[in-house]
Formats: structure tokens, sequence, C-alpha cells
């Protein structure tokens, strides 16, 4: 009896990739339908939410499954965002080759210093890009190309005709983040159910064992950094385009938010992303909302939102590691062998 | 010449600020394994206590006292408040490796958000205790002021008493074997747990001095660490992470070197150039210059 359940749980499994595209394909309509019938404000935040949900990704990929911690994942968004720019200033390509090219740099980035990174363990590694975190963006002040402090400005032009004379310019910007983030969302889940993901988990959980049955783990800690980079890049290039291209934007916060939400939507799961993004666009307006009680200081408005992810910060890795869904599902399993 | 010799004293000054950072990382490492992200978050506190202290009565000692005082009562609340916490509940699991690190930078959030809400995210001017003129020496007026003197004091007087602590007192031996081997210190008689929490409180005191230093005759905004926190960082992993005596080197050596590039490339190498010595020393010598049998000796 048990062993015809799981032979039929397997079969069901045996096709998660369609499943998968029709996951993505909903989300994706349901998106675009929501889009038509929310304001303005709503519709910039939404764009906001993915790129943080993508960025969130590019960290999952990176901490949950190679187990690699960096805290200047802000770094690499700032270069595929000064790529993009750069190429859509100089060479005028279609939108798209832009994105490519935040893409490609950013790995490019990613790949070299990921190449002296996967050597590094924990604290050692969070420690180097924490100060690539806080040292790339003064180097916009060193070349006058880069813009210094006032930054660049990433143009993708108004939405093309054939969408109709409403169709607002934050609207364009959710749809491009939307897009690139469900896309990119969907390849980074591809990869990490393919033999690749499953090497990155085995070198982390168990670096000796994994060397032991052939997997260079040294090389597929390199590959992880490099893809996660160039997600990173393509997320930077997305908010430069929805705000600034200028170190302002790709500031420490930045990529400690990131973090943040990472933590909160569970390391290792991927589809916590989107939670991710929407609980780091979320709590500032909440924040809002309780610091009106307060009176209207400046203080208390500015301070409101870190407090409350910092506080929920370190709850979340004080008491559900792993997670708050992965907690949930580990609790379920419980009950269930309790209940057998 | 002369030039050298101001540059090189400007930064074994600000050097020597470096090293006090680098001295509460490493001993929060030795202690407890940790990389406490939250270091500079714990002296930004104490840094506008002294602020505040200072405004209030005008004393700088006192204010000095006081912020040492509430920085190693700080280091010992978080270690028994949240980092046995963190130990008990996350010590297995996929992401047990980086938890304390995650820790650490929800503190050092959490520190800055109630830091900015008491004081507000603008700067405040921390004026400093003594003259910033530069001697003058003939008819040439130095860089070098009675601050630097004051900072250069300050750290070596606190480097000392760490040194005779570590060396010549039975706490110092007892931490000495703790961050050596805490299973043989514990069979011993030694209270591991204790002298955890005894590290952190003389990290929290160290970083409130560094603060205090770095600070003077600068602004204190609620962020204005981070540069102290990488700084030092950088120069413990120059010297091993591990060792007392290589922090200590570690701090002067990329002050003095750091001084030298700002005063003759620029200030706007300071960041990339630090940044290239730390990965160039993590992939050559990751041990970092005082290896680990030099540190374990210390």
């Amino acid at each position: 009896m048990l062993k015809r359940k799981r032979e039929e749980s397997s079969k069901r499994e045996h096709n998660p990739y369609r499943r998968r595209v029709l996951f993505f394909l909903l989300l994706g309509w349901g998106l675009l339908l929501l889009g038509d019938r929310v304001s303005e404000l709503r519709v910039y935040q939404g764009a906001l939410i993915a790129i943080y949900a993508l960025a969130i990704g590019s960290l999952i990929l990176l901490t949950g499954y190679s187990g690699q911690l960096s805290l200047g994942q802000g770094a690499f968004m700032a270069i595929g965002a000064y790529a993009a720019a750069l190429t859509q200033i100089y060479l005028q390509p279609p939108l798209i080759v832009t994105f490519i090219a935040a893409v490609v740099v950013a790995a490019l980035f990613g790949a070299i210093i990921g190449g002296g990174a996967a050597r590094l363990s924990g604290p050692y590694l969070a420690g180097t890009t924490l100060a690539l975190a806080l040292g790339l963006p003064t180097l916009a002040n060193l070349f006058s190309f880069l813009g210094g402090e006032t930054g660049l400005y990433f143009d993708v032009g108004i939405a093309p005709e054939r969408f109709g004379a409403e169709f607002t310019l934050y609207k364009w910007f959710f749809w491009i983040a939307a897009l690139a983030t469900l896309i990119m969302l969907f390849f980074i889940q591809n990869i990490l159910k393919s033999r690749y993901g499953r090497a990155w988990k085995a070198g982390r959980a168990n670096a000796a064992a994994a060397q032991l049955v052939g997997l260079h783990v040294g090389r597929r800690k390199v590959l992880a950094f490099t893809i996660s980079a160039g997600v990173a890049g393509l997320a930077g290039a997305l908010l430069g385009m929805v705000s600034l291209v200028a170190p302002s934007t790709f500031t420490l916060s930045l990529s400690f938010a990131i973090i943040t939400g990472a933590v909160l939507a569970g390391l290792t799961s991927l589809t916590g992303s989107i939670l991710g993004g929407l609980v780091l666009v979320i709590i500032p307006e909440i924040a809002e909302m309780v610091s009106g009680n307060f009176g209207e200081s400046e203080a208390v408005t500015a301070n409101i939102p870190g407090l409350i992810t910092s506080l929920l910060l370190i709850l979340t890795v004080l008491f559900t590691p792993n997670g708050p869904a992965e907690q949930w599902h580990h609790h379920k399993e419980k009950k269930k062998q309790r209940a057998l | 010449m002369q030039q050298v010799i101001n540059v090189f004293l400007i930064g074994i000054s600000i050097g020597s600020i470096y090293a006090l950072m680098s001295l509460a990382l490493v001993l929060v490492w030795r202690s407890t394994r940790v990389v406490n992200f939250a270091q500079a978050g714990q002296a930004i506190v104490t840094t506008y206590v002294a602020w505040e202290v200072v405004n209030r009565s005008g004393s700088f000692l006192m204010a000095f006292i006081l912020a040492v005082a509430i920085g190693g009562l700080i280091g010992g609340l978080v270690e028994s408040g949240m980092m046995r916490t963190l130990f008990k509940h996350a010590s297995d699991g996929p992401v047990a490796a980086v938890a304390p690190v995650i820790a650490t930078l929800g503190l050092l959030g959490v520190i800055r958000a109630l830091v900015g809400l008491i004081w507000t995210n603008e700067g405040k001017r921390f004026e400093s205790p003594v003259s910033t003129a530069g001697f003058v020496i003939g008819d040439t007026t130095l860089p070098f002021s009675r601050l630097n003197l004051l900072i250069i004091c300050t750290a070596a007087i606190v480097m000392i008493v760490f040194s005779i602590l570590f060396q010549r007192t039975n706490l110092g031996l007892a931490l000495r074997a703790a961050a050596y081997n805490p299973e043989i210190a514990r069979l011993s008689g030694v209270k591991v747990s204790m002298t955890r929490t005894i590290g952190w409180v003389f990290a929290g005191a160290a970083g409130a001095v560094a603060g205090i230093l770095v600070s003077s005759n600068d602004t204190l905004n609620p962020y204005s660490l981070d540069v102290l926190f990488v700084f030092g960082f950088v120069a413990a992993v120059v010297g091993g992470l591990e060792s007392l005596v290589g922090a200590v080197v570690g701090g002067l050596v990329l002050g003095v070197g750091l001084s030298f590039i700002t005063f003759y490339l620029g200030t706007s190498l300071v960041f990339p150039t630090a940044f290239i010595v730390l990965v160039i020393v993590l992939l050559v010598r990751p041990s970092g210059i005082f290896g680990v049998k030099g540190a374990r000796s210390a």
C-alpha cells in the first residue's frame, strides 16, 4: 500500500518541469491583470517587489544552496546597473541587449571575485564581500564616465505605442521588471533542481563527501558565485531603471535589505523570494502607518522600518534558522511521524 | 623626508584606531568563533553616549570611562542574551554556518535604528578634547596634532593593559586556554562559558575606545563607523584573526599604508587598496601574516 503510494507520488513528480512552466505563466498572467487595476504607486511598488525578489533569488542560490554568504549583492547589482546604463548611453542597442550586458558584465566580475571567494568560508567571505559592497560604489567618483555622485540615467524609453496611450511609464517599468524576474526565477528554479543544484547542496552539506563522489566543489562554488552575480546584475539594472544608477542607490543598506528578505523568506526555498520582496516593500508601508500614530517625526519614519526588519531578522535566525516556511514543513513532518 | 615622517605619524595615529577595532574583532573571534558584524554598532552606541556626556557635563574623561564601561556591558549582554540562544537553536542545518553573521547583522540594524530613534540620523559634531592644531617646530607647522598624540597614547595604554592582562594574570591564562582548546580548558577547571562572555566584554570595551577616538573632531551618525569596521576587519585578517599581536600590527600597517596612499595617490584609492590587500592576504596567506602558531602563543 505504502509502496504504491510512493510510486504514484514519484510519477506525479515526474513532470515537474511542465508544472513549473504553468505556475510561472499563471503567475505572470495574474500580475498583468492586477497591474491594470491598481494605482500608479502600487504599480511602482510592484516593480520594486519584482526587483527585490530577483535579487533575493540570487542570494538564495548562493547562500541557501551553495552555502556562501555574500554581503556584497549590492555591489554586483551596481555593476549590472552601470553596465546596462553605459551600454544604453554609448551604443543605444535594443532594450534586451542592455539587460544582457548587465548580466554578462556582472557575471564576469562575479567569476573573478568568486575565484578568490570560493576558497573562503563563512565569516571571511562575508567580510570580504562587505568590503566590496562598501568600497565599490566609491569607484564611481574615480572615473568621470561613471558620473560621480549624481550617477547615470538608465533610460529604457517609453512603452511601445501598440500598448495604447494609457500605458504609463511605471506600468512599463513594472512589465519589464516582472517579466525579467519571472523568466530569471524560472531559470534559477530549473538550475536548482538540476544536477548543478544537487551538487551545490552536496558541497554545502559535506564538502569531503562531495569531493569523494567526484564533484569539484571549488569549481562548483565559483560557478554558483558567477551565476548569482549575473542574476544580481540584472536586478541591479532593473533597480537602476526605476530609480537612478548612482552610488546612493547601491548602498550597504541595499545589500543588508536583500539578506533580510532572503532570511525572512527562508534561505532554502526559491518560492520564498517573491514573499521576501513583498515583505521588503510592505514593511516600510506598515512603518509609515505606525509612525503616523507617534507623530510625524523624521527620526521615527526613517528608523522604524530598519528596526522592524532587523528585529524580524534576529528572531528568524534565532528561532527558525531555516526560514518560517521550512520550519512549518518540518513541524508537519514531525506531526505525521507522531501520527504513525 | 619631513613629509614622509608626517604621513607616517598620521598613519600610526589612524592605524592605532584600526588596531583597537581589529583587537575587538579578534577577541570575539577567539572566544566564540564568530566575526561580530555588530562590533561597530556597539561602538556607535557608546560613542553617542560619550557625545551626550561631553555635551552635558563637559568632561571628556568621564565620558570616556562611561563609554568603555557601557561598551563592555553591551558586549556581555549580547553574548549571554543573543549568541547563546543562537548556538542552542542554529547549531546544525543548512544555515548554521552563516547564522552568526546574519544574527550580528540583525543586531547591527537594530542598534542603528534605536540610535537613530534616540539621537536622530542627523550628523552630530563630536568636538575634539584637545587641540587639533598641528605641533609647531621652528617655523613649520606639522599636520600631526595633540589629538593624534592623544589617540596614539590612549590606544597604546589600552594595548598595554590587554597584554598585561593576557600574559600576567590567571584570567588571561584562562582566556588563552579556552581559545586554544575549549574542551581541555574545561577539563582543567576553566569556566569556558564565562571566558566567552568575558571575551565579548573586552571586545565591547576596546570597540568603545576605537569609536570615541575615531569620532573625535569628526561628525557622528548611525552609519559613521561602517568604514572603521571594514578596516578593522581587514587589519584583523591581515594579522590572522587569531592573534592579538597580529591584530595590532595589522592595524598599524594598514593605517600607515592607507595614510601614504591618501597623501600621494588620493582618497578615492583607499577603499580599493584595502579591498585588494584583503583579497591578496586571503588568497596567498589565509592564516594571516601572524600565522596560527604565533597566534596561539600570544
